[in-house]
């Protein structure tokens, strides 16, 4: 009923091939594109900045994420090094002069050719062994950019993003950054939706169900997983630059650890793997979840309901956070890609029982 | 028109008279890390502070019915939440900020500086911040890591020499622990001794690698230039490898839980501090009187008078006398008049729990005042009095990495 089928006909392959079928679906990723772009005039800047800015750029990294690990299988454990990469590329590119809309391609092209050397290994190695290898490249990234002071910036390995324009508009209000940060997101949101319908996205499919099967069938799997590791780290890549101009606006070593390489992968997992709303639903929920939970507990304890000490006022919205996560998994392992999933499919049928995908 | 005229000159009588009647309530944030890196500290630490903000709203330390009111959350270490935590507690009024965390404090610290608001970065943080020409909202209240390396080796140089001596510094693998370098470089030449640096890795629960290089450098002295966990280690591999524990020497992140961690073998080692520690002093016996007693503590009893306790509550002291002399002229507090009271600050110490510290338009440092302390087994000894070493030498560093930083940026 909510998602009315009919009178929704098919005549042509292009309409079944298209990306949104149902007029219910189109209205709603349109209503949804004219709410984000607009969300500077009717979100106050504490909200925009602090929750949908970097909701926004997070869900762009787990999207490039998920291309690697739902889409083609291949664990990545140092994902935050890749965005690493991005970030520092930028911004020594932009000090030296390159403008900044040359130096966000080339730092998704320096972090791809990086991250494709080191997936390299995925050529030999499967599974949990990847994700040593891709541990490996997270430690050595992190030791590299602390290490070598033309990189980190010096004693205090602060670098603060230069000013800079894109398409001749100043990247300097927060509305600006947000719509630059949105306008990637959203680049690579399209983007995955029609990979995913390409022979490089079949291909990627192939390899992650069983790579010597997609081999026997004529899937290079040399060259697939290369592409895969390549073109993940090329999003990934722009995605820390975007980070770091948009929203933390000054890198240091520690904004990409290897914490944040486990906070993607659960992003990743916790959305779902290899799916678009679930990369968006992962990052809001483990990007926000904890911000949510904080104050929820700290307003509660102002107002007296949970008289506890603040060591332990600190620990509570964790202990609640991993029970939302186990319970949330429990209840759909797919993740909450799938739970979005299901409450579509029952409404499509609604009031009656069976769905039909 | 007569009584609309009538109307505004009387909202603007009532304003003007009513407002410097209004008691005002001084918010701090203190949003700093209490799960994730610096939890080693934060605890204690957040306590004295919470302590201390109860203890001058109840003998009225601000005047005039004003009060002062923490704003406390946990950020992870996460310079996202940081940045969240910082723009709701903008939100709500704060005029200090305290992260104790350094992803964090960088990560805002151009808003901060953008929005007027006085960050202070008691015992971390970059120390080139004490330059108030150049860093004009940010505080680093106590003496930077420069300073207090000066202040160790300075203490070598007047308990056995320095002339020909070798010293290892044993630092954890970060720019944190690089710190000291810049010092002991321009030291070594102007008190002729030899150093080596030996780095461990992060987080440091491993040291045996570095310190068996050590035991073979024998050196005459030891830095150690860690924190948390990684420091009980360090002074427990030290001895295993033939290191007296007189020769060891440490940053200000050495305090009595490390002490229980390391065991008897502790005694004598040496460390920076920047306050007292102990409760024999007239500020932490009033807490204890007005606020632990009373039931009214943030935390549990017998944290009262540990190190970072007291260094919280130093901390806040200051913070408090800066607001109240801040206040003085009955306008409501902004970061730019709390900013205007830190440099007011002169010759203030806590009632004896800290050094005297006077800080000016240019000296955010404070002078960089501290001593050395010795465990004797069971509390920490302070073995020297307080004093800046080397005052000129830190200065000429601090002006020249901020410089630097002002070129740059």
């Amino acid at each position: 009923m909510f998602y009315r089928l009919s009178g929704t006909y098919h005549t042509s392959y292009a309409a079944d091939r298209k990306l949104w079928k149902i007029p219910t679906d189109r209205w709603l990723v349109i209503a949804l594109l004219v709410l984000a772009l607009l969300a500077p005039l009717y979100v106050s800047p504490l909200y925009l900045g602090s929750y949908v800015l970097p909701w926004v750029i997070w869900s762009a990294a787990a999207l490039s994420l998920t291309l690697l690990m739902g889409l083609a299988g291949q664990l990545h454990f140092g994902f935050a090094a890749v965005m690493a990469i991005g970030a520092y590329a930028s911004i020594h590119l932009v000090r030296a002069g390159v403008p900044f809309e040359l130096s966000l391609l080339l730092s998704g092209l320096i972090s791809a050719v990086i991250g494709a050397v080191f997936g390299g290994a995925a050529l030999r190695v499967k599974g949990l062994y990847l994700v040593m290898a891709t541990l490996a490249m997270q430690y050595l990234v992190d030791w590299v950019v602390v290490n070598v002071p033309a990189i980190s910036g010096g004693a205090h390995a602060t670098l603060r993003t230069p000013a800079v324009s894109f398409l001749f508009l100043p990247v300097e209000s927060l509305a600006a950054r947000y719509w630059l940060a949105l306008a990637w997101a959203v680049l690579l949101t399209v983007f995955f939706m029609n990979v995913k319908r390409t022979s490089f996205g079949r291909a990627l499919v192939a390899i992650r169900d069983k790579d010597f099967a997609a081999a026997v069938i004529g899937v290079d799997p040399f060259k697939t997983k290369l592409m895969a590791f390549f073109t993940s780290s090329f999003m990934g890549g722009v995605t820390g630059a975007i980070l770091a101009f948009c929203f933390y606006r000054a890198v240091t070593p520690e904004q990409f650890g290897f914490n944040v390489s486990i906070q993607l992968v659960a992003m990743v997992l916790v959305g779902g793997l290899g799916s678009v709303i679930g990369s968006w639903l992962g990052a809001g929920f483990v990007l926000l979840a904890p911000i949510f939970l904080t104050n929820l507990v700290s307003s509660l304890a102002a107002s007296g309901w949970v008289p506890v000490s603040q060591n332990f006022l600190s620990h509570l919205p964790l202990m609640i956070y991993g029970a939302m996560i186990i319970g949330f998994l429990l209840l759909e392992p797919l993740g909450l890609a799938k739970i979005y999933d299901n409450i579509r499919k029952y409404f499509l049928v609604w009031p009656f029982r069976h769905a039909r995908s | 028109m007569t009584f609309l005229r009538k109307l505004a000159l009387t909202t603007a009588l009532v304003a003007g008279l009513s407002a410097p009647v209004a008691a005002e309530d001084v918010k701090f944030g203190l949003l700093q890390d209490f799960t994730a890196v610096y939890t080693f500290v934060t605890g204690q630490y957040n306590q004295g502070q919470q302590d201390y903000l109860a203890l001058a709203n109840a003998e009225g330390v601000l005047g005039q019915g004003n009060s002062v009111t923490a704003i406390v959350r946990d950020t992870g270490n996460q310079p996202q939440r940081g940045i969240e935590a910082y723009n709701r507690a903008k939100e709500e009024g704060a005029v200090l900020f305290d992260f104790l965390s350094t992803p964090v404090s960088a990560a805002i610290l151009d808003q901060a500086q953008a929005d007027k608001n006085v960050v202070i970065t008691p015992a971390h943080g970059r120390g080139d911040a004490s330059d108030g020409t150049v860093f004009p909202y940010v505080f680093p209240m106590m003496p930077t890591y420069w300073a207090q390396a000066a202040a160790l080796i300075e203490h070598m140089k007047n308990n056995g020499g320095l002339e020909g001596k070798k010293i290892a510094i044993v630092h954890i693998d970060s720019p944190f622990g690089r710190e000291p370098g810049p010092i002991l470089e321009a030291l070594s030449e102007q008190e002729k001794f030899e150093f080596q640096a030996f780095p461990y890795a992060s987080p440091g629960n491993e040291q045996s690698a570095a310190w068996s290089e050590v035991r073979r450098y024998r050196p005459d002295y030891v830095l150690i230039w860690g924190a948390g966990g990684g420091q009980a280690v360090s002074v427990k591999t030290a001895i295993q490898n033939g290191i007296r524990p007189e020769q060891i020497h440490s940053v200000i992140w050495l305090a009595e839980t490390d002490a229980a961690n390391v065991g008897p073998a502790m005694k004598g080692v040496k460390r920076f501090e920047a306050t007292a520690s102990g409760t024999d002093h007239p500020i932490i016996q009033r807490i204890q009187e007005k606020v632990i007693d009373a039931g009214k503590g943030s935390g549990e009893a017998a944290n009262v008078g540990t190190s970072y306790y007291n260094l919280g509550v130093a901390t806040m002291a200051v913070a408090v006398e800066a607001a109240r002399l801040g206040l003085e002229g009955g306008q409501p507090l902004t970061g730019e008049g709390l900013k205007a009271g830190f440099e007011k600050i002169a010759g203030f110490d806590a009632e004896g729990l800290m050094p005297a510290v006077t800080y000016t338009a240019e000296d955010h440092q404070g002078g960089g005042a501290g001593r050395v302390s010795e465990w004797d087994g069971e509390k920490w000894v302070p073995v020297s009095d307080w004093h800046a070493a080397y005052p000129d030498l830190i200065r000429q560093v601090i002006e020249e990495s901020a410089a630097k930083y002002a070129a740059e940026h």
